[in-house]
């Protein structure tokens, strides 16, 4: 039953919840109080646009700052939008007009959609007030005009072209679910076995003369049981979700296999050390944690330490991930993803070794 | 008394003695801490591999090519003749972004055909992205300025006019208590509690459904004199006390020894552990009465605290869930412990504000009073399903 639970539930039901949580994607409709001390016409327009932006929402206004800040205090809102006194004049006197959003830092994608607002909001409202002071302006009109666009900028968003937190995130999470599954499945197999000396008997019994004919069989077992689990996490769960998906399925799936079989390996010199089932879940589900982290998902593996670098090449989800990624999300084939398929089949080598090493010892 | 120490005594030998309590409470909390702290000690993932494509190779495009160089946050690591180079070394993880300088750009520039300079971030990677894209928007924007007011310059406009001539209005976003985006600060202080929150979780629903497995349960609840709080909180002691010192060691590593943002008072957030471990407790008690079966409560208490670290809306926003899963941040102890470490420590604001965090500390405390009688029938008829 207890493996029952992780085959089933752990694998089919958990991404799904995990990517419902992230679904909306998009940080939209951040909360902001504003302050107006100018209050022209030019600061409602600010204030006006501002709330017309899609990433903010302007609750309302605040009297002065202290209100303001107490409104935030309170949970109620998320950034300050401040107009200081003095701000159409001084657009109107030829100077910089400038207001400042105080924004709550205790969430970066929050802070990020405030900053997206603020920058596309004083770009375009600057666009204009430089064409309307052109038609008002003789002078300067035939050069600025033409100067106005010297050249154009365009961004590219690739990858996870939405540039959703549920797209960029999960199908690395995915893969790592994958390897999680693997090893504890197998790895609370060995717990059962450890703890009752009937399976033990029975399993020396049973045993093949060679420990290789005994691993191929288990490899095969396995392979039975995570292929399917394979092919819905890296396919199904993305479709369902509306993930990136323009790799080709059947090459991510190639690609995949050593990964599977890593830690197919893993699990089994996992069996080993595991005097009960309990035990081994205690300790590996908060390793799910840590080799999220190694796996450069979040934080780069470019920024990472020697130390780190070194322990996160040893987690099949690290290639793993990064490979994944690469085809799924950026289009990469089997042969761009090279380095990581290498490192899988590396790793494949040196956990089968260990896992025959570990059930020789078992033997004697 | 006497039935309390007995018990008390009886729970800190496993303690002391088994590999498992080891390593639940202190090999792998300590890891943690230090591994994440260490892991993000730049605070920002600085220079990100990119590459530029200049179609142009004039003077202006490697004028171009070098600002960009010295930026902090992005390192050209190479230069392609065309984009599909740029794009095949992207998908190979090479780099993350490229920069692309069109054909002909300085010719057109001057000639007035408005050409059009593009940078291509990879999204899949989002930190590193995010930072190349406000890499390359300033880069572009500072070269915009650079050339308009060179050619502003010409036509005899003063140099003061020259911002506000291009850019009238301008909003600056200032970030309030951590204006460096610093992400150790920013996830160490959620996900080293939601590691301990999980830790908790686990080893109490342990400790407490092992009497049951081996059977032990009527023995251990007769030392305590046939009362379950008596017996629960004599065996639990020990782990409290051990918890309560991995906090403390917490605290003082963020804000003693890595200099994390503290604005508040050292108490309040002092408080605020001691009464968070106990509410970790008490929620993983109330699992254990209402599932008293050791795998089954430890996969609920493993399932809720992985899930706490997406649904405790440290990363998106809580608002931003749908509204009938955002709800459920509010059913886990971290969340709190999450909005009073923001109120208290990183915004320092009066602890006023955050009386309802600690409220629901005391709710959690008190669940397990709502299945104490189940708990105890299922001490006394231990059964063990395997």
């Amino acid at each position: 039953m207890g493996v029952m639970i992780f085959v089933v539930l752990l694998p089919l039901a958990y991404p799904v919840v995990y990517s419902l949580i992230y679904n909306p994607e998009v940080v939209k409709d951040v909360k902001v109080v504003a302050i107006d001390d100018d209050r022209s016409s030019l600061s409602r327009e600010l204030i006006r646009n501002i709330d017309a932006s899609p990433e903010v929402d302007i609750i309302g206004y605040a009297p002065n700052m202290d209100e303001g800040k107490n409104m935030m205090n309170m949970h109620r809102c998320y950034g300050l939008l401040y107009v200081p006194e003095g701000f159409q004049s001084s657009q109107q006197r030829g100077e910089q007009a400038y207001a400042i959003l105080y924004s709550d830092m205790s969430l970066l994608l929050r802070y990020r959609a405030m900053l997206v607002a603020a920058t596309n909001v004083a770009q375009q409202m600057s666009a204009e007030i430089t064409s309307m002071r052109l038609a008002a302006d003789g002078s300067e009109t035939i050069i600025l005009g033409d100067i106005q666009d010297v050249f154009e900028i365009k961004s590219v968003a690739m990858g996870d072209t939405t540039e959703g937190f549920d797209s960029f995130v999960m199908p690395g999470v995915l893969i790592l679910i994958f390897q999680q599954c693997i090893i504890l499945v197998i790895g609370m197999r060995g717990g059962a076995k450890n703890e009752m000396s009937l399976y033990k008997t029975h399993d020396k019994k049973r045993g093949g003369k060679h420990v290789t004919d005994k691993l191929i069989g288990q490899i095969a077992c396995y392979a039975t049981l995570f292929v399917p689990i394979m092919i819905y996490l890296t396919y199904y769960v993305p479709l369902m979700f509306s993930f990136p998906m323009i790799g080709d399925e059947f090459e991510i799936l190639l690609f995949l296999v050593p990964m599977m079989l890593a830690s197919i390996f893993m699990g089994l010199i996992l069996q080993r050390f595991v005097s009960e089932r309990e035990a081994v879940f205690m300790i590996w589900v908060v390793t799910s944690i840590v080799f999220l982290f190694l796996s450069g998902l979040t934080w780069p593996r470019y920024a990472m330490s020697d130390l780190w670098l070194a322990l996160g090449s040893f987690v099949p989800a690290t290639w793993g991930i990064e490979g994944f990624v690469l085809m799924n999300s950026c289009g990469a084939d089997l042969s761009q993803v090279g380095k990581p398929y290498f490192m899988l089949w590396l790793l494949s080598l040196l956990y089968a070794c260990g896992a025959i090493a570990v059930m020789r010892l078992r033997r004697n | 008394m006497k039935s309390f120490i007995l018990v008390f005594k009886r729970s800190v030998r496993p303690l002391a003695s088994r590999r498992i309590y080891w390593l639940t409470m202190v090999v792998m909390p300590l890891f943690c801490m230090i591994f994440l702290t260490d892991l993000l000690r730049e605070g920002l993932p600085i220079k990100a591999p990119a590459a530029v494509v200049d179609y142009d190779r004039s003077e202006l495009s490697r004028r171009m090519i070098q600002s960009l160089n010295g930026a902090q946050m992005s390192r050209i690591t190479a230069v392609y003749d065309n984009i599909g180079d740029a794009r095949r070394a992207m998908q190979r993880g090479e780099i993350y972004g490229f920069y692309l300088i069109p054909e002909n750009f300085q010719s057109d520039l001057l000639s007035v055909r408005t050409p059009t300079v593009s940078y291509y971030t990879n999204m899949a990677y989002y930190v590193p992205a995010s930072l190349l894209y406000k890499n390359f928007t300033a880069s572009a924007l500072y070269a915009k300025a650079d050339v308009l007011s060179g050619l502003l310059t010409d036509v005899g406009v003063d140099t003061e006019e020259i911002v506000p001539l291009l850019q009238p209005i301008n909003i600056e976003v200032r970030g309030l208590s951590n204006p460096w985006l610093d992400y150790a600060v920013y996830l160490c202080n959620s996900f080293v509690p939601a590691i301990m929150q999980l830790m908790i979780f686990l080893t109490t629903a342990f400790a407490v459904c092992q009497e049951m497995k081996r059977a032990t349960s009527p023995l251990w609840l007769r030392l305590a004199k046939g009362s379950v709080i008596r017996a629960l909180s004599a065996k639990l002691l020990p782990q409290t006390i051990g918890w309560q010192i991995m906090m403390l060691f917490m605290l003082w590593w963020f804000y003693g020894k890595n200099g994390f943002v503290m604005n508040g008072s050292w108490g309040w957030m002092i408080l605020s552990e001691m009464m968070f471990v106990l509410a970790c407790q008490g929620f993983a008690l109330f699992v254990v009465g209402v599932l008293p079966n050791l795998r089954l409560a430890l996969s609920v208490g493993a399932l809720v605290g992985v899930l706490s670290f997406s649904i405790g809306a440290f990363s998106f926003p809580y608002e931003s869930m749908y509204g009938s899963i955002g709800v459920f941040s509010w059913l886990v102890p971290v969340r709190y412990n999450f909005l009073i470490y923001i109120d208290q420590a990183l915004n320092g604001i009066d602890v006023y504000y955050s009386r309802i965090f600690y409220v629901a500390y005391i709710v959690f405390m008190l669940l397990p009073l709502l299945v104490i009688k189940r708990l105890k029938r299922e001490l006394l008829n231990p059964v063990y399903v395997p």
